[in-house]
């Protein structure tokens, strides 16, 4: 995917990907592009100078939405003494728009030739990576006297780009040129506008009626910082946790985006470039990472999955009723069914974390009117949970796609194929299921008990929710304990032998509160010993598993935002020391990577590379990684509401020194909370 | 014989409220265009009570599409996300609207659902 070179920016679903010169030349292998809605709508965007490729001296991201580029005439070995520079500057917001800049240095006049070459090949998202050869539709380029219009059309299906130039141009179907004269020290100025459009029968745009969160400018930046004012200050003698909490703030600002159907309102995409899009499990576990800092982000999220929530069966789309969506795509591929996401259901654990997201949320905010307003959508997902999940009719979810050709295998967050394995490193058949979603069936019941209980004003359902709770705590306590080992398995197949490997979803169990506590110990034992915690936290698969591999994708890698939920789960069982290792582990990490923690990274010992080794990843930021920091925190300082008041019971380790976060929104108004590290992490160790 | 549309609109009105569409209130107008022939179907939410007639009249959503289309998605063998995003179905005003109607769309006929491993073994 893109090289750690290329530069993005981006609002919404709108977003470039440049080369460091601010060039676009798309190729499988650098999947550059302006893309929009999941097109691409500009795959070539190159300029030159005489008819000659420039030199970038350097690159500046000013903000998530725009980058400006300095560049000069020529090759590498000798543009120290150019004559001539150029500026350019970019910003997206709605459309792309960029502004040229060309300075003359030299004493005597020049005459140059600026052109820029366009195309597009409007590939969708999910062809980025191939060779397209076959589109479908036709690909047109019309160059009219003040503007040129790049397109496509296959059906009614029609995209396209319109670009103009603020000075006056020549426009070709390849592109547009600029004849300038400049005397010394005179410069030159022009704007270039890029729309994109998705153009209906008759005219009209399909994202007519969208508002974003600020197309201008002016109205980005003051929507960004709104968005900073609004939240918690974090303040600390350790230097990097208020630098990763700020850039984790500002990168979840860029995630925001507006699906088409939800009136302008924002909700968190999964993963820039390439994965702004709503995705159930990503969208839910980002909004509960972030609940203390940014709680708007999940009414939204709650609102727009229970407005999508299935309603029907569709093998398709791997849809049934009552289960929430996994993904939504609006590209070709979705368009003509040759993808399934329009929207895609094939995740078995969005379902219960939406239960779990909305009884959480009350407890910070007290909106019980969402509560209320949301109780269908609730029975429908419990409903969903006992019947349409339980594939093999012994009380657990399972899944099994029902769209062999483009479905997806593993439906759980480890959705890489051989990510659910026996000991001996074999797959199991299908259905499959996994442990942590039994977990977090066990915590939607518990939690719905009371939201039927307290809000819809039905305890009788209350009570049978939580009957059902404990029987299934005890089958699964029976069913999924490896004896020999003292942990849960990370899965099961349909004949109920056990995938009884190692692994961190037992995080995740106790995060969901399905372990029985003369188990926790064990399971606080393994998530800290040698072979799961790398020094930097802990790996997906534990060492000396036959698939252990360390940059392994979901068999050994460290994912930042699993370790938040190990730690959340820790602190829940009382491990507010062992939680504090995990979380000083994680945040040590990020300040190798500026604050910005990458999707995933290697599994080695941390004694033997002294640095995490990034994981190879297309995506970044990515929002789970994102909130992670902001999860670490609350766990760290043990904010929990609690009848109505915001209870704050920090465990820092000694080195984070002094903590404090002003202004945590909640049902109490704004409270701070104030920590001080006190938790010395090599006593532990030893221990 | 009637045709799946008026079917679909007659059961509407028929059944008068929809529990998926508690939440919702709005007028939705479909214009099915077949050459110089429109066909209108007028439906009025209010909080799930539905009402359908068969008139011309101003609603907070139009949607455009050809009846041969709009029969195959209030059957299921189309899906209306798709067939909105192929621009195959056109909508002029609250696009909410017509994505809570679309919930109410049966899934295709063909459709299976789940499999249940016991209906497997059975079978």
């Amino acid at each position: 995917m893109a090289g750690t070179d290329t530069v993005r920016i981006l609002d919404g679903n709108t977003f470039v990907v440049s080369e460091d010169t601010g060039d676009i030349e798309a190729t499988p292998s650098e999947p550059t592009g302006l893309f929009a809605i999941d097109t691409r709508f500009l795959s070539k965007w190159v300029l030159t100078v005489n008819g000659e490729r420039l030199n970038a001296l350097s690159y500046d991201d000013l903000q998530y939405y725009e980058a400006r580029f300095f560049l000069v005439p020529g090759m590498a070995t000798h543009y120290i003494d150019a004559k001539l520079s150029i500026i350019r500057e970019r910003a997206v917001g709605g459309s792309f728009r960029e502004t040229l800049t060309i300075l003359n240095h030299d004493e005597k006049p020049v005459d140059l030739e600026i052109r820029m070459d366009a195309a597009s090949d409007f590939a969708d998202l999910f062809q980025v990576k191939d060779e397209i050869l076959n589109k479908k539709g036709e690909i047109y380029a019309e160059a009219e006297s003040d503007r040129l219009r790049l397109g496509y059309r296959r059906g009614n299906f029609k995209r396209e780009t319109v670009i103009q130039a603020s000075q006056r141009a020549r426009y070709d179907r390849n592109g547009f040129a600029f004849s300038v004269h400049l005397e010394p020290n005179e410069q030159w100025e022009t704007g270039i506008d890029v729309q994109t459009f998705a153009v209906g029968p008759g005219g009209r745009d399909l994202r007519m009626g969208l508002r974003t969160h600020g197309v201008e400018r002016l109205a980005l930046e003051q929507d960004l910082q709104q968005w900073i004012d609004k939240a918690p200050k974090v303040n600390s003698e350790h230097r990097e946790v208020c630098s990763t909490y700020r850039r984790s703030l500002i990168d979840l600002a860029a995630l925001r985006f507006s699906p088409l159907s939800l009136g302008g309102q924002t909700l968190p995409a999964a993963g820039l470039p390439w994965f702004m899009t709503m995705f159930g499990r990503d969208s839910i576990l980002t909004c509960l990472q972030v609940l203390p800092f940014a709680p708007d982000l999940s009414k939204t999220t709650l609102r727009i999955l229970g407005a999508l929530q299935g309603t029907r069966f569709d093998d398709f789309r791997d849809e049934d009723p009552g289960r929430i969506l996994h993904e939504m795509r609006y590209g070709e591929t979705a368009a003509f069914e040759e993808q399934p996401h329009s929207p895609y259901y094939g995740s078995v654990d969005a379902t219960p974390l939406f239960v779990v997201l909305l009884d959480e949320y009350e407890k910070w905010t007290g909106d019980v009117a969402l509560v209320k307003e949301l109780e269908a959508e609730c029975r429908a997902a419990l409903k969903w949970v006992d019947s349409y999940a339980d594939l093999v009719g012994n009380g657990y979810i399972w899944y099994e796609r029902r769209n062999t050709d483009t479905g997806l295998e593993n439906q759980c967050w480890k959705d890489s194929w051989d990510s659910i394995s026996y000991r001996d490193g074999t797959l199991p058949p299908f259905p499959r299921a996994t442990c942590e979603v039994q977990g977090y069936a066990y915590d939607a019941k518990m939690r719905a008990a009371r939201l039927a209980r307290e809000f819809w004003d039905d305890p009788a359902f209350g009570d049978q929710l939580e009957r059902e709770a404990a029987e299934l705590r005890e089958r699964f306590n029976r069913d999924w304990w490896v004896t020999d080992g003292e942990y849960y398995a990370l899965g099961m197949d349909p004949d109920g032998r056990q995938c009884a490997v190692l692994s961190s979803n037992i995080g995740h169990l106790l995060w969901s509160g399905i372990v029985e506590p003369d188990r926790a110990r064990k399971l606080a034992d393994h998530l800290l010993g040698p072979r799961l915690f790398s020094g930097w936290g802990v790996r997906t698969l534990a060492e000396g598993e036959v698939r252990y591999n360390p940059i392994g994708y979901h068999n050994g890698t460290i994912w930042p935002f699993d370790n938040s939920f190990i730690a959340w789960g820790l602190r829940r069982y009382g491990f507010a020391d062992e939680a504090a290792v995990i979380a000083n582990g994680i945040l040590d990490a990020a300040r190798y990577f500026d604050g910005r923690l990458p999707e995933a990274f290697g599994g080695y010992p941390r004694d033997l590379t002294k640095f995490p080794v990034e994981y190879p990843t297309a995506c970044s930021p990515q929002a789970w990684s994102t909130g992670t920091p902001l999860l670490l925190i609350r766990t760290m300082l043990g904010l929990e509401p609690h009848e109505g008041h915001l209870a704050v019971d920090p465990r820092l380790p000694v080195g984070m020194g002094r903590i404090e976060v002003l202004d945590i929104p909640g049902r109490w108004g704004r409270v701070d909370a104030f920590a001080r590290g006190r938790v010395d992490l090599h006593k532990l160790a030893a221990q | 014989m009637v045709d799946a549309t008026t079917r679909f609109f007659e059961d509407l009105d028929r059944r008068g409220y929809e529990p998926l569409l508690a939440k919702t209130s709005g007028t939705l107008r479909f214009d099915l265009h077949e050459g110089a022939h429109t066909t209108h179907w007028l439906l009025h939410i209010d909080r799930g009570k539905l009402r359908v007639r068969q008139e011309d009249q101003e609603a907070d959503t139009v949607v455009g599409t050809g009846p041969r289309l709009f029969g195959e998605l209030v059957s299921g063998q189309e899906n209306a996300i798709a067939a909105l995003l192929r621009g195959d179905m056109t909508v002029l005003g609250d696009l909410r609207l017509v994505l809570q109607i679309e919930r109410i769309f049966p899934g295709p006929p063909d459709a299976r659902g789940p499999h249940h491993a016991f209906q497997r073994r059975a079978a």
